[in-house]
């Protein structure tokens, strides 16, 4: 019952975990374009090294939290113990998600902050 | 038997709470990408990206919440109980997401206020350097 369990588990975090990633690349692609002025070489070379990063963080976090697995023995402790699982990496993902938002805001507000510092200097 | 009924609540449960977040998400989303593009002052690629973004974190935010209350630990003898759990599960839940909707809206709000307001200023006392470097 455990094996199955962690299959399950195993299968359905790791399809959300990738398809967030993928996702977060594509979209996250403007962002630091736009942080780097249109450099496109090194926009491509960060937002890889991100996705790799991201990917390594939580598909390893994934897999170690089979370690504090409770033993299961009815479908229905294997239903509750998968999704309170999931569930917890979800929201882990989400709060990661927006604190990387929000440093991207703060940066890219410190960007413009520099950046009108710069013209009224000019000006 | 108790242990058929605590799955049979899973059962109801689950489908209910992913219509719920899927219906707001998708409600929600759909409108907001005017917001969006008034927030960005009409550069549509990064407003649709972050639109998206923003989505996706409320998907995995709300599912994950979702999922983490759904353990029933109480012992469920009777039809009764199951559904006094279930409507107090469902209920909570639909409060929750009530929340987050006010949240969310209030947010954009704010964006497309301060957004307008930057404008403004800039329009106001910079005006030869608008629309310049």
């Amino acid at each position: 019952m455990n094996t199955l369990s962690y299959i399950i588990y195993l299968l359905l975090t790791w399809f959300i975990t990738v398809h967030v990633g993928l996702i977060f690349y594509r979209n996250g692609k403007g962002y630091i374009l736009n942080l780097l002025h249109g450099e496109e070489k090194l926009t491509l070379f960060i937002n890889r090294t991100l996705l790799t990063g991201y990917y390594l963080l939580n598909l390893g976090y994934v897999t170690i939290t089979i370690r504090f697995w409770k033993p299961v023995h009815t479908w229905t402790e294997v239903v509750s113990s998968i999704c309170t699982m999931t569930g917890k990496i979800m929201c882990i993902l989400a709060i990661i998600h927006f604190c990387n938002m929000a440093i991207l805001l703060f940066i890219s507000h410190r960007h413009e902050n520099t950046n009108t510092n710069n013209k009224n200097i000019i000006l | 038997m108790n242990t058929s009924l605590t799955f049979v609540a899973y059962t109801i449960y689950l489908p209910i709470v992913i219509f719920l977040t899927w219906y707001v998400a998708h409600i929600l989303f759909k409108n907001s990408k005017i917001f969006m593009q008034d927030i960005f002052n009409g550069k549509t690629d990064i407003a649709f990206s972050t639109n998206k973004l923003f989505e996706t974190g409320f998907y995995l935010l709300n599912l994950g919440f979702a999922l983490i209350i759904m353990e029933i630990t109480r012992n469920i003898t009777d039809s009764q109980t199951m559904l006094e759990i279930l409507s107090t599960k469902i209920g909570g839940f639909s409060i929750y997401l009530g929340i987050m909707l006010f949240f969310n809206l209030y947010l954009f709000f704010r964006g497309r206020r301060i957004s307008k307001q930057k404008a403004r200023t800039i329009d106001t006392y910079t005006p030869a350097s608008y629309g310049g470097k």
